[in-house]
């Protein structure tokens, strides 16, 4: 018996990096999934979660846009028959511009696909799991939600908006038998990373990524899997409303040096 | 069942009952070789027989973990009985009196501390030696809510609880190096006998209705969350506190 036998994800950003992995290490758990993204690559994913025997169909939406994550909850019910999972994993890291120089424009984007898009995965799921009384639903956050210095200032502020979605959502459903939480990532090479990993390199200096973290070490995508994993079976049940840091112990520290990311 | 946890020398205090009880159960479930400690050989005897009747590799050491020298002969007896260094150290052992300031007196509040609190340092001072010499290792501390969100008469309780999370990040920093990460549970109300047995009938009811989910929680739960952090699953978890109290300290009261 898997952990996740007979349950049903969606894994929004799952084309690639924490998304990719959370898709496959729930598939081999037992779940069936739905994967969303933006590009071609969802699909790619799914025929690579099929390829190993395991459940998975692919859908190509913005996961912050209303009628979409309505449409895909509709999708994933019709297709899977059910839902208990919803790992809203989509996100932008923001622009590094000066602070002075940063726009409205870019804060609302910003916004919209890690903060809205959170809030519109706890409205749809949410409606659904709460009529069937069970269901996790999971955030990714940030470690810069909690520090300075780890990200955009745009991302730093949209990623603290999830956290407390986490725990004002939580707080809404309690009795209802849904639970939601977020995690909280340190330094991970994925899509949105990847240009701090590829100018270390560059620069010959890949050895010091993730330094500041007591680890010693940037995260991988499938340690996040694990966790996000942990928080959609049953073995997480009493864990409700938390912030779950994933970050090789960068938050549990005093910051002793320039995070890069 | 994972055996995610398959050979690896696990110990955990205050093994007897409760919490510990199902985190030992647990771990002996995904495979793990259990080192049950408490202090009552009395209490001790019959759960090591009952969780070595399911087929999982369990020992019992009856020591009180606020006793320095006995916690490091304890330690250097299970690498010989087990012929392997612990790769696993679950600190759940307590011992606690609630009592209104005016009433704490200095035996009762020393006996917390050297339990609940130096027992802690004795235990990793003794483990990680052991998980250097194999690589690394997991070590798992039982904090409480009560660190955060203090309930009724819990002066004490409650520093003793806020010192595990603070004795915890300041191990996860020290132990990074030799690749031994530490990290911490903080259960809200769980339903273990001993914290029913403080309720009367109609206190209990109404303290369970208070639960978001209506309900304590179980000691499996607090162990299912105590396999994830000892396994490779929480890889990347170092000096994280987590909080399983079905939401309950969520929302301002």
């Amino acid at each position: 018996m898997r952990r996740l036998d007979g349950k049903r994800a969606i894994v929004t950003g799952g084309g690639s990096g924490i998304g990719r992995a959370s898709a496959i290490r729930f598939a081999r758990e037992g779940a069936a999934v739905l994967i969303v993204g933006r590009a071609a690559n969802a699909e790619e994913v799914a025929a690579e979660i099929r390829a190993e025997g395991g459940a998975a169909s692919s859908m190509i939406a913005d996961a912050a846009m209303e009628a979409n994550v309505a449409a895909m909850v509709e999708r994933c019910l019709s297709e899977w028959g059910g839902m208990e999972i919803f790992f809203a994993n989509i996100g932008v890291t923001g622009s590094n511009t000066p602070l002075f120089e940063q726009t409205v424009e870019e804060w609302t984007e910003v916004y919209r696909l890690n903060t809205v898009s959170s809030f519109l995965a706890i409205k749809y799921a949410g409606r659904h799991m709460t009529a069937q009384r069970c269901g996790s639903i999971i955030l990714t956050s940030s470690a810069a939600s909690l520090r300075a210095n780890a990200g955009a200032i745009s991302y730093s502020a949209s990623k603290a908006a999830v956290n407390s979605l986490a725990q004002t959502a939580a707080n809404a459903f309690a009795g209802t038998g849904v639970r939601v939480n977020a995690i909280l990532p340190g330094l991970v090479e994925t899509k949105l990373t990847r240009k701090v990993f590829e100018d270390a390199r560059a620069r010959g200096v890949e050895a010091k990524l993730g330094h500041v973290t007591p680890l010693k070490r940037p995260g991988r995508a499938e340690e996040i899997a694990a966790a996000a994993a942990f928080l959609a079976s049953d073995d997480s049940s009493y864990v409700d409303g938390q912030l779950l840091s994933v970050d090789g112990g960068v938050s549990s520290t005093h910051p002793y040096g320039r995070i890069a990311l | 069942m994972n055996l995610r946890l398959n050979a690896r020398v696990c110990v955990v205090t205050g093994a007897a009952r409760g919490i510990g009880y199902a985190i030992a159960q647990r771990f002996g479930r995904e495979g793990a070789r259990v080192a049950c400690v408490d202090v009552s050989a009395r209490r001790l005897e019959p759960t090591v027989a009952e969780i070595s009747a399911e087929g999982i590799e369990a020992r019992a050491y009856a020591v009180d973990v606020g006793r320095r020298d006995d916690v490091g002969a304890m330690f250097a007896h299970i690498e010989a009985d087990f012929a392997a260094p612990v790769a696993v150290l679950v600190n759940n052992a307590v011992w606690a009196r609630f009592q209104p300031l005016d009433e704490i007196d200095g035996e009762t509040i020393d006996q917390m501390f050297a339990v609940g609190v130096n027992g802690i340092v004795w235990t990793m001072q003794a483990a990680a030696p052991q998980m250097a010499r194999r690589g690394g290792g997991a070590i798992v501390n039982l904090s409480s809510v009560s660190a955060f969100h203090p309930a009724k008469d819990s002066i004490a309780y409650s520093a003793l609880k806020a010192g595990v999370v603070g004795l915890s990040r300041a191990a996860a920093a020290a132990l990074s190096p030799k690749k031994i990460r530490v990290n911490v549970i903080a259960p809200g109300m769980i339903g273990t006998k001993a914290s029913v047995a403080q309720f009367d009938e109609t206190t209990l009811a109404t303290r369970q209705s208070e639960m978001p989910l209506g309900r304590f929680g179980e000691p499996e739960e607090i162990a299912a969350l105590a396999a994830f952090l000892a396994s490779d699953d929480a890889s990347y978890l170092q000096g994280a506190v987590i909080t399983a109290d079905g939401g309950w300290t969520v929302p301002a009261r």
